[in-house]
């Protein structure tokens, strides 16, 4: 399984081709790409360079075209819809843009609930989502439902609910997109805690040069093919 | 995992309370109706049934062979006193055998055909006669020689209690008969056909004015329907050389209504929840069409295809099961209400050519309302796939909008 060696996630020969309109739309192309274990990763590129893709395509909400997607040693294409969910319940914390709770849950409920579709028991279920809550500095809002949170409390929601269950890959897809900078700069914090801390693995998808601040290696794309993979100086 | 799920459906069901509120008052209005039709129908049913048999016919009759073509006395038949013990087996509630002949009748002022019957009171509980409403005096016994006459029939012969009626029948040698009656009693029936179409006499004093100590009609009343058929089989076997008949073969009218009936609560039913089904599909397309990104979401997390079609259906199902609760416990408050009957007397006459009375009381049969119940839940689940399954069906990423 994940070891300092294996990649925790890994990418050959990928390419996507949206093939739903009349024209075909090439959103990446021939890309390999690795992200080992601990390593916090930075996607920047353009609008339409295929980050939001390559994000997709490791998290298996969405399929390759051609070449392998390995996340935890596991070839996506060859799992079937109900074990790739599986595999996103068991190995992936998701942090979407924006709707990302559960509007008819509290906080504790949307953090619990990921808990409970692993079939957790109750009491350690609940002593996990209130843990996740308070090591993000909302423990006191637990009960609150998203309505009821600002955008950036509904952010560290969808953090605390994406680590809760110890994923070996945290995929955030423009988390800071609806924060003003401030929170922003507070998110990328606490995810760069998370990662020095708890060695979190991270892939971050972000227009925001802020976060190249925080990431500690960046991967540029443009048109759908990795442009540039350094490692960020200063971080 | 299910609990979790319940509690899913329950708050997205408040959480859109006006639309689920109108999807809930429309099956509790639905299944309301169709319970109270069907108890209405049944009512009518069992009343049709009830007037069929209490009007002299009985569960089963039976009858010399020719009868019911050309009646009278030559086709008549005895019976043996123990012929009951031998066929009973516990299912009889009653027994009465009768002289039947065509006759006139004739007072002073008026002469009308009836059909004369000689009855033993003591047995005449199973029928009408035993629970008629009596102006005057019923008859004493068997061999009580005053006659009986409806109300509707003495006021056309303008006669009264206490006079007398000549009647005109042919006797078991061929030949005519006449005697005078002194009218002991008027008995009061459901409906004026009844009341005009017999007159009844004491079984021994027909027999003898008749000249044949036989019996033309044997009528048993069972205490339950489903022992009708055991019973007539058991009959036939021992009385071999005579008809035995059961009530819808000789009231095939109301027979027919009584079959109508059955297909009517099926048909009322279909209407109804037909209309139902197209509304909870519509509700529950815009519920889970509006919830595309959310059920997206929990997909995207990792919940499975199965759990998320089993949460739609969990909200259908909860909203049908809330809505034919109530609609029963309504329809349950009406009929209550209606215990008593509903008066029909306002158009009694029509009523009345369909053999029923002029009450109406409606009639909740448990299994009735155990299909209607579960055939609305498994309406609601089979109406809830189709939006679960499409919920699942949107790819993933379409339905996260992305
Ligand atoms: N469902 C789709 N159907 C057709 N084309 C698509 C689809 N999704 C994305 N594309 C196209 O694929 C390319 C890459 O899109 P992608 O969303 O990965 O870019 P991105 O780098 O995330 O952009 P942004 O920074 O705006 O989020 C774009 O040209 C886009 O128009
Ligand atoms: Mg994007």
């Amino acid at each position: 399984m994940s070891s300092a060696s294996q990649a925790v996630a890994r990418c050959v020969n990928v390419s996507r081709i949206y093939e739903e309109d009349a024209v075909p739309v090439t959103a990446l192309t021939n890309v390999d790409f690795e992200l080992a274990q601990g390593e916090f990763v930075g996607l920047a590129g353009p609008s339409g360079s295929g980050k939001s893709t390559l994000l997709n395509l490791i998290g298996g909400l969405d399929r390759a075209s051609q070449g392998e997607i390995a996340v935890d040693g596991v070839a996506l294409q060859t799992l079937n819809e109900t074990q790739l969910a599986d595999l996103r319940l068991h190995k992936i914390g998701f942090v979407f843009q924006s709707y990302n709770l559960v509007p008819v849950l509290s906080a504790q409920e949307n953090v619990e609930f990921i808990l409970q579709l692993q079939g957790v028991h109750p009491t350690a279920r609940r002593e996990r989502a209130l843990d996740a809550l308070a090591s993000l500095g909302i423990g006191t809002l637990a009960h609150r439902r998203p309505g009821e949170l600002s955008s950036g409390q509904q952010q560290r929601v969808a953090i605390a609910r994406s680590i809760v269950t110890n994923p070996v890959l945290l995929l955030a897809d423009e988390p800071s997109a609806n924060l003003d900078s401030a929170t922003t700069e507070e998110l990328l914090k606490l995810l760069r805690r998370l990662n020095d801390e708890r060695g979190l693995s991270i892939l971050t998808a972000t227009h925001d040069p802020l976060v190249m601040g925080y990431a500690k290696r960046r991967v540029q794309l443009r048109d759908g093919a990795i442009v540039e993979d350094a490692a960020v100086s200063g971080a | 995992m299910l609990l979790k799920l319940l509690q899913l459906s329950i708050r997205n069901i408040l959480r859109h309370r006006r639309r689920n509120g109108v999807m809930l008052a429309a099956i509790v209005v639905a299944v309301a109706a169709v319970v109270l039709m069907s108890s209405l129908i049944r009512g009518m049913q069992e009343d049709l049934a009830e007037t069929a048999v209490a009007s002299l016919l009985g569960h089963v009759k039976v009858l010399a062979p020719g009868y019911r073509d050309d009646p009278g006395i030559q086709r008549s038949f005895a019976l043996a006193e123990d012929w009951a013990s031998e066929v009973d087996e516990g299912a009889v509630a009653g027994w009465a055998a009768r002289v039947r002949v065509p006759a006139v009748i004739m007072s002073e002022r008026g002469t009308r055909g009836v059909q004369f019957v000689g009855v033993n009171p003591a047995q005449e509980g199973i029928s009408f006669l035993g629970g008629a409403k009596i102006v005057g005096e019923f008859l004493r016994d068997g061999a009580d020689g005053r006659i009986l006459v409806g109300r509707a029939l003495a006021e056309q012969l303008e006669t009264k209690v206490g006079r007398r009626l000549v009647i005109i029948t042919q006797g078991a040698d061929g030949l005519s008969r006449e005697a005078g009656f002194r009218i002991a009693g008027l008995y009061e029936a459901q409906g004026e056909n009844l009341e005009k179409a017999f007159a009844f006499t004491g079984v021994d004093a027909l027999q003898r004015l008749l000249g044949a100590p036989a019996f033309t009609e044997l009528s048993i009343r069972l205490h339950e329907e489903p022992a009708l058929a055991p019973m007539k089989e058991r009959l036939a076997a021992r009385l071999t050389d005579l008809d035995v008949l059961d009530w819808r073969e000789l009231a095939p009218q109301a027979a027919a209504m009584f079959l109508f009936a059955d297909a009517a609560i099926f048909i009322w039913f279909l209407i109804m929840m037909g209309a139902l089904v197209f509304g909870l599909v519509n509700t529950l397309v815009t519920s889970v069409m509006e919830r595309v990104r959310e059920l997206g979401m929990l997909r995207a997390l990792g919940m499975r295809p199965s759990s998320v079609v089993l949460q739609v259906v969990l909200e259908a199902g909860i909203l049908m099961l809330m809505g034919v609760a109530v609609g029963v416990a309504l329809a349950g408050a009406v009929i209550y209400w209606l215990a008593d009957g509903i008066d029909l007397s306002l158009w009694a006459e029509g009523v009345e050519t369909f053999g029923m009375s002029t009450v109406l009381r409606p009639v909740a049969l448990a299994e009735d309302v155990l299909l209607i119940v579960a055939m609305s839940l498994a309406l609601g689940v089979a109406a809830s796939l189709y939006p679960a399954w499409r919920a699942v069906k949107v790819r993933l990423l379409e339905a996260l909008g992305r």
